[in-house]
């Protein structure tokens, strides 16, 4: 037989892809502010310090990033802001926002998440946040949250320049731009 | 092989919509076809497409392999010399290739002779892996074709496993222009078939891609682009403001860049030049070059980087017989002996012969009534019977 034996679409024709919103299950953690509010709760200093040494790897990487520091503090708060260690293409200066506290990922999946970067926004300064602004807790210490909201943050970059693609097809009248 | 008229299926329409055909008519004009079919022996499959396809993608290979050693090949291909060694160094870090679509002239008799070669932004994609196979196992249900009838066609499930074994990182933007709903209905069965294979896959229009402080793409939530599908030619990147990065990241494109030496006409007088006299080739030469005498009066003239026909000439006894209209030409042109596709009754069909992978897949089948194929082609379904 010369073709496919099923044909199978997974989205198309239904137009979208519907993914249904459920509850999610929600997992044991603690955060924190400081090594020092981490042992204070009975933490073992090693396993405090080890989560916050891999939060602020991690924050370098999933932080926002803004190529004026006005634009990071609108969004983080005044003094909110440091220099993050990446620079743009000429040179210029990139921010971030300070890390606000950190999530102690060796309590999750059997210990195997680093320990994770947190933030507070401007206009919220109670709630700690992920470097995809998600929600996690209010107080620091112990506490359960919804499992999407610990999984490690994306890598986070600053687009500084959009549309250098498409000039090709500004020619009028073309169907497709394929062949 | 035969042309037969058939029954349209009375409801093709409202399958096509509930499959996500959308764009089955463009501007009020028939573009998918179902009214008649090709007829095809299993052997002229066998031995007069399917078994060329193969070959030729490896004399391809070979034409690819020489033109990364050779700084003049590149130059001859009209390849910006800013991308020579980015398109060389994807080749020997063998990066994969998805796809790729060759156009024959075949009439069942002779062999099929090589017309071009869309390996980078081929479409028709969707109407020919799905469509047309949705539509043969309805018209055997529904009497319209033969009990036992087969199809050239395994391009769908080349591509979902294909997926699986290209290295990717488990993200996957796929992008095309704004503007075209053909493109968007391609791309969209791309990402179906990455999901498929257990892939993340984005949607992100082309003009939407940014780039961030270091120079690398980005989407619009500023998410980096690691690998990127593109239904859009690498020779309008090559000249985009954001081509300049692309040799600075580690962004890996679908397809390739070493498909770029393949996915212009240039292709056609290398493969001449290095392959004289096969039997599915047609003469060619670059135009300007003295050789090109050997084609006589008989020539088609066709610029590097034309698409769908646009600016060809056609020159019988060394009169222009033919002049479509378009925007190419700038970058230069090939002459190819003038081989005219065959006539089924007024209708001349262009046999679509696709590769995954880099093997054959599978036909589709678009008809003019012009000898040129261009934006009015339709597209035809075929059959395997004898």
């Amino acid at each position: 037989m010369k073709r496919s034996k099923s044909v199978r679409l997974v989205a198309m024709g239904t137009g979208l892809l519907l993914v249904a919103a459920c509850d999610e299950a929600k997992v044991d953690t603690a955060l924190f502010e400081s090594v020092k509010q981490c042992t204070s709760l009975g933490f073992s200093a090693q396993e405090c310090e080890t989560n916050y040494r891999e939060a602020q790897r991690n924050h370098i990487n999933v932080a926002p990033k803004y190529t004026a520091q006005a634009d990071c503090e609108a969004d983080f708060g005044a003094a909110q802001c440091e220099v993050a260690p990446q620079r743009t293409s000429n040179g210029g200066s990139v921010f971030m926002p300070l890390m606000a506290g950190y999530l102690m990922g060796s309590m999750l999946s059997g210990g195997r998440t680093a320990g994770q970067p947190l933030y507070k926004s401007a206009n919220d300064r109670s709630t700690f946040r992920t470097g995809d602004n998600k929600a996690v807790a209010n107080t620091v210490g112990r506490t359960q949250v919804a499992q999407s909201t610990t999984r490690p943050a994306s890598t986070k970059t600053r687009t500084i320049s959009r549309g250098g693609f498409g000039a090709g097809a500004r020619s009028p009248m073309r169907r497709s731009f394929g062949g | 092989m035969e042309r037969i008229a058939v029954d349209p299926r009375e409801d093709w329409q409202d399958t096509a919509e509930a499959h996500g055909f959308r764009f089955h008519t463009i501007d009020d004009e028939r573009y998918w076809d179902e009214s008649a079919c090709y007829r095809f022996s299993l052997r002229e499959i066998e031995d007069d497409i399917e078994d060329p396809t193969a070959e030729i993608e490896q004399m391809c290979f070979e034409v690819v392999a020489r033109a990364v050693a050779d700084d003049a090949v590149m130059a001859r291909l009209g390849i910006p010399e800013a991308f020579w060694d980015f398109v060389a160094d994807t080749w020997s870090q063998q990066h994969r290739n998805l796809y790729g679509r060759m156009d024959f002239a075949y009439d069942g008799k002779g062999p099929a002779k090589l017309f071009e070669y869309n390996a980078d932004t081929p479409t028709s994609l969707y109407e020919t892996a799905v469509f047309q196979w949705v539509w043969l196992e309805q018209a055997i249900e529904r009497g319209i074709v033969p009990d036992g009838s087969d199809q050239f066609n395994s391009l769908h499930e080349a591509l979902t496993g294909s997926f699986g074994q290209m290295g990717l990182a488990g993200k996957l933007h796929v992008a095309c222009c704004k503007g075209s709903e053909e493109d968007e209905g391609t791309v969209e069965y791309i990402a179906d078939c990455a999901r498929q294979a257990g892939i993340n896959a984005k949607l992100i229009y082309i003009e939407d891609i940014g780039i961030d402080t270091e120079g690398r793409f980005t989407d619009l939530q500023d998410e980096p682009i690691t690998d990127l599908f593109k239904l859009y030619p690498w020779e309008w990147i090559m000249t985009d403001e954001f081509g300049r990065n692309v040799p600075n990241t580690n962004t890996r494109f679908i397809e390739p860049g070493w498909k770029s030496l393949l996915s212009n006409k240039g292709l056609l007088p290398l493969l001449w030049e290095m392959f004289e006299g096969h039997p599915n080739l047609l003469p060619a030469y670059f135009d300007g070059d003295p050789a090109a005498s050997a084609l006589g009066g008989d020539y088609v003239r066709k610029p590097r980087f034309s698409r769908e026909g646009a600016n060809v000439e056609v020159f019988e006894n060394g009169e222009c017989t033919v002049k479509v209209d378009g925007d190419y030409g700038a970058e230069g042109h090939i002459l190819q002996a003038y081989h005219p596709l065959p006539d089924f009754g007024g209708n001349y069909p262009m046999i679509g012969s696709w590769l995954v992978a880099s093997q054959p897949a599978g036909i589709g089948i678009r008809e003019d009534t012009v000898l040129v194929t261009g934006n009015n082609a339709r597209f035809v379904p075929h059959i395997i019977s004898e």
